[in-house]
């Protein structure tokens, strides 16, 4: 009777003591939920293979990917954060990191950080200053893009230039784009080279001409109508006016992507472009002999200056459970995970280990790792255009000016002179 | 339940029938009144969203007026649309059903034809359109240069845009046309006869009969196509550059408000614009009314 009671009473206890554990354990397990735009066939795998990584890691963090279309996101996680109750981490736009953590919709994350000094250093120095504000930091920089000069060296062996050697100056460029160019009257049948097409618009080689100062200087002053990029953008219209508008945009509009891309279907000789462009060039084009080479200076000396963008990882404001979310960041831009989605993705990613990682991984074949190297080294030419929270908007300001000059409306220094005007006026009325 | 049954059949009824609209009653003043009312009180703070909504008086709209340039543009954008699409909708809605109103061949396809735009939906259609007049391969562009004009850049020139937008929009008029249609087939035909006895020409019949006896649907079509034009912005959403361009010649109201909230936050400013949009579009309305007494003829008095 005794021993029964006992046998009972120790059965009880165990199956108790399971139950509590069983209890404790799922109490334990935190959920984490992690907000991307990132739901194509090629992208979502990959975020999801590092969320996996992730969870198996570790066994108090559970992540969950939720994918929002990249129309909706933002305002999505605007709407959460104004109801209080927003997901944990949230993909987001690099260049208004300051904008939203002045808004408190995005989190300060010192307290998780112990060493700020060591942790940033994983990170490329540009991308890093764009997620701090005022002294807090207020997210972790993911990826990132970086953009340079590609060449076809079978068009440059055909008019008798060293294929091997890509032009490193604006007036090479020039000269060799002349050489390149086969135009009969108004039909345009191969270009050598034209400065917007591929991936580089007029503020980035306004960039590259005013020595890497893009329209804001560090301490926020307006720059915009300096002489370099008058001359610059004199020298973006005389390239659109030697070729034609008309012309530039009926040769344009025969443009696509894939096999129809103009550098991939030879109607192009020269290009500056996104490192992720050469998987199309891999994919599209096997029968091209493509140079890649820094975006070429205006002078000898004043530097092969590029432009990226990206996106960092934020906490929204007021999200619970913020602590593990960090751990989570910490894993998605750490070197491993980003190694995983530079190579998969060709992208730039953030942590300067993970793309050095990248760049000698077996995965890639060697031509992809040496294209990927130089992507990476492309890093120190690579200015970044954070808007300070105080000027979102600025933009506005000097597009159109831009517009009216290349439409001839206005000259170069005209349209920029009213720019610089403009802005020095709405940074006047932003102090107010 | 006492009291219930001291009251009599109307009081019921009446109860009922709150109890019936009750649903609506509570959605109006949760999602529309509430929020419609929160909007007014923004306007007068520096709310955005997140952080703060501190009262700062009558600032938003003195800063529209005198420190923002970017807020006459998109006024300036706004009403040249207005003015110019409105009456030409009108124009071409009231033709439309005029001629298919007529023993036209095919008169039931052409019908069909016209009114299907009308239920294709926006973005895509406004996909199709970028191609239709991308300036060198381009439908329109191919057609024109067929009779030997050579057609404008369309929506990279900003003296285009806003043309090539108006035009697009007479694509879906079969809307409106279908109301036309629909009123003109109760105009007595009676009245036709006894013009036609009198001699009178199809120029005089259209102008002396079937305008006068559909002038309540013109007047309803105009009052709303009003306030449609004003609140333009899909269409420059997905079809202008950088939202807004070329030259911020597509930045209409309604873009820049949308700017304002989704993109910066200033949706205390935005919501000043909102108002003043809802000021303005009520004033015309109002006018509308006014003067429509001089103008639209109902059968059988008012």
């Amino acid at each position: 009777m005794n021993r029964k009671l006992v046998s009972l009473l120790v059965v009880l206890l165990t199956l108790s003591a399971l139950l509590l554990s069983t209890a404790v354990s799922a109490q334990d397990k935190v959920e984490i939920e992690f907000w991307t735009f990132w739901g194509s066939e090629t992208r979502r795998p990959i975020i999801e293979k590092i969320v996996d990584d992730f969870n198996k890691s570790q066994d108090r963090i559970v992540v969950k990917h939720v994918y929002s279309p990249w129309g909706d996101i933002w305002t999505k996680t605007l709407a959460a954060v104004a109801a209080g109750n927003p997901p944990q981490v949230v993909v987001n736009d690099i260049n208004n990191v300051g904008l939203r953590a002045s808004k408190k919709q995005a989190m300060d994350l010192t307290p998780f950080i112990d060493d700020v000094e060591e942790f940033s250093s994983q990170f490329f120095p540009e991308l890093w200053k764009t997620v701090e504000w005022e002294g807090g930091i207020y997210g972790v920089p993911f990826n990132t893009d970086t953009r340079f000069f590609f060449w076809n060296k079978d068009h440059f062996a055909e008019v008798g230039l060293d294929p091997e050697k890509p032009p490193t100056t604006w007036a090479e460029l020039e000269e060799y784009a002349l050489k390149l160019d086969k135009i009969h009257g108004n039909r345009i049948e191969r270009l050598g080279f034209y400065p917007l097409f591929g991936n580089f618009g007029r503020d980035t080689w306004m960039i590259v001409g005013d020595n890497g100062v893009s329209w804001l200087d560090d301490e926020g002053n307006p720059r915009i109508n300096t002489e370099n990029k008058v001359a610059t953008l004199e020298w973006l219209i005389k390239w659109r006016d030697r070729i034609g508008a008309r012309n530039v945009d009926a040769f344009q509009a025969e443009f696509g992507s894939q096999a129809a891309d103009p550098f991939i279907s030879g109607k192009l000789s020269m290009m500056v472009n996104i490192a992720t462009h050469y998987t199309q060039i891999r994919d599209y084009g096997q029968h091209l002999n493509v140079g890649y080479a820094p975006v070429p200076e205006r002078e000898p000396g004043t530097g092969h200056w590029s432009w990226g963008g990206g996106f960092v990882l934020e906490i929204p404001y007021g999200a619970k459970h913020a602590e593990e979310a960090f751990e989570f960041i910490k894993y998605a831009c750490g070197p491993e995970a980003q190694r995983y989605w530079a190579v998969m993705n060709f992208d730039n990613v953030a942590n300067i280990e993970g793309s050095y990682l990248a760049a000698e991984d077996p995965r890639l074949t060697p031509e992809a790792r040496e294209v990927y190297e130089l992507a990476v080294e492309n890093m120190q030419w690579t200015i970044m255009t954070p808007v300070p929270h105080n000027l979102a908007g600025y933009l506005d300001l000097i597009n159109p000016q831009l517009d009216a000059a290349m439409l001839g409306v206005k000259s170069a220094r005209e349209a920029l002179d009213q720019a610089q005007r403009d802005v020095e006026e709405f940074i006047r009325n932003a102090q107010q | 339940m006492r009291l219930f049954r001291r009251m009599t059949i109307r009081q019921k009824e009446a109860l009922q029938g709150y109890m019936f609209v009750s649903p609506w009653i509570f959605g109006f003043i949760v999602f529309t009144a509430g929020p419609l009312l929160f909007s007014l009180y923004a306007a007068f703070t520096n709310y955005d969203i997140t952080s703060r909504m501190d009262f700062v008086g009558a600032a938003n709209f003195r800063r529209l007026f005198t420190l923002d340039p970017l807020f006459a543009t998109s006024v300036y954008n706004t009403l040249y649309y207005v003015v110019f699409s409105v009456p030409l909708r009108t124009a071409c809605g009231v033709l439309l059903a005029v001629m298919l109103n007529q023993g036209v061949m095919f008169r039931r396809v052409l019908r069909t034809v016209y009114y299907m735009p009308s239920v294709l939906s926006g973005v895509a259609v406004y996909l199709l359109w970028m191609q239709l007049l991308s300036p060198s391969s381009g439908l329109i562009n191919m057609l024109l240069e067929m009779v030997g004009i050579q057609g404008p850049a369309w929506l990279f020139d900003p003296r285009w845009t806003k043309p090539a937008l108006i035009l697009m929009n007479l694509w879906g008029v079969g809307g409106t046309m279908l109301l036309y249609l629909a009123n003109l087939q109760s105009v007595p035909s009676q009245l036709y006869e006894a013009a036609e006895i009198d001699g009178a020409s199809i120029l005089q019949r259209f102008f002396r009969i079937t305008l006068p006896m559909i002038t309540p649907v013109i007047f309803f079509n105009v009052v709303t196509g009003f306030i449609g034009a004003f609140q333009i912005f899909q269409e420059a959403y997905v079809m202008s550059t950088d939202k807004g361009g070329p030259l911020n010649s597509l930045l209409f109201y309604n873009l820049y408000l949308w700017k304002q909230a989704f993109e910066q936050f200033n949706m205390g400013y935005a919501s000043a614009m909102a108002w003043l949009l809802f000021v303005a579009v009520m004033i015309i309305t109002l006018l509308n009314l006014h003067f429509s007494k001089k103008w639209v003829y109902y059968e059988g008095g008012e």
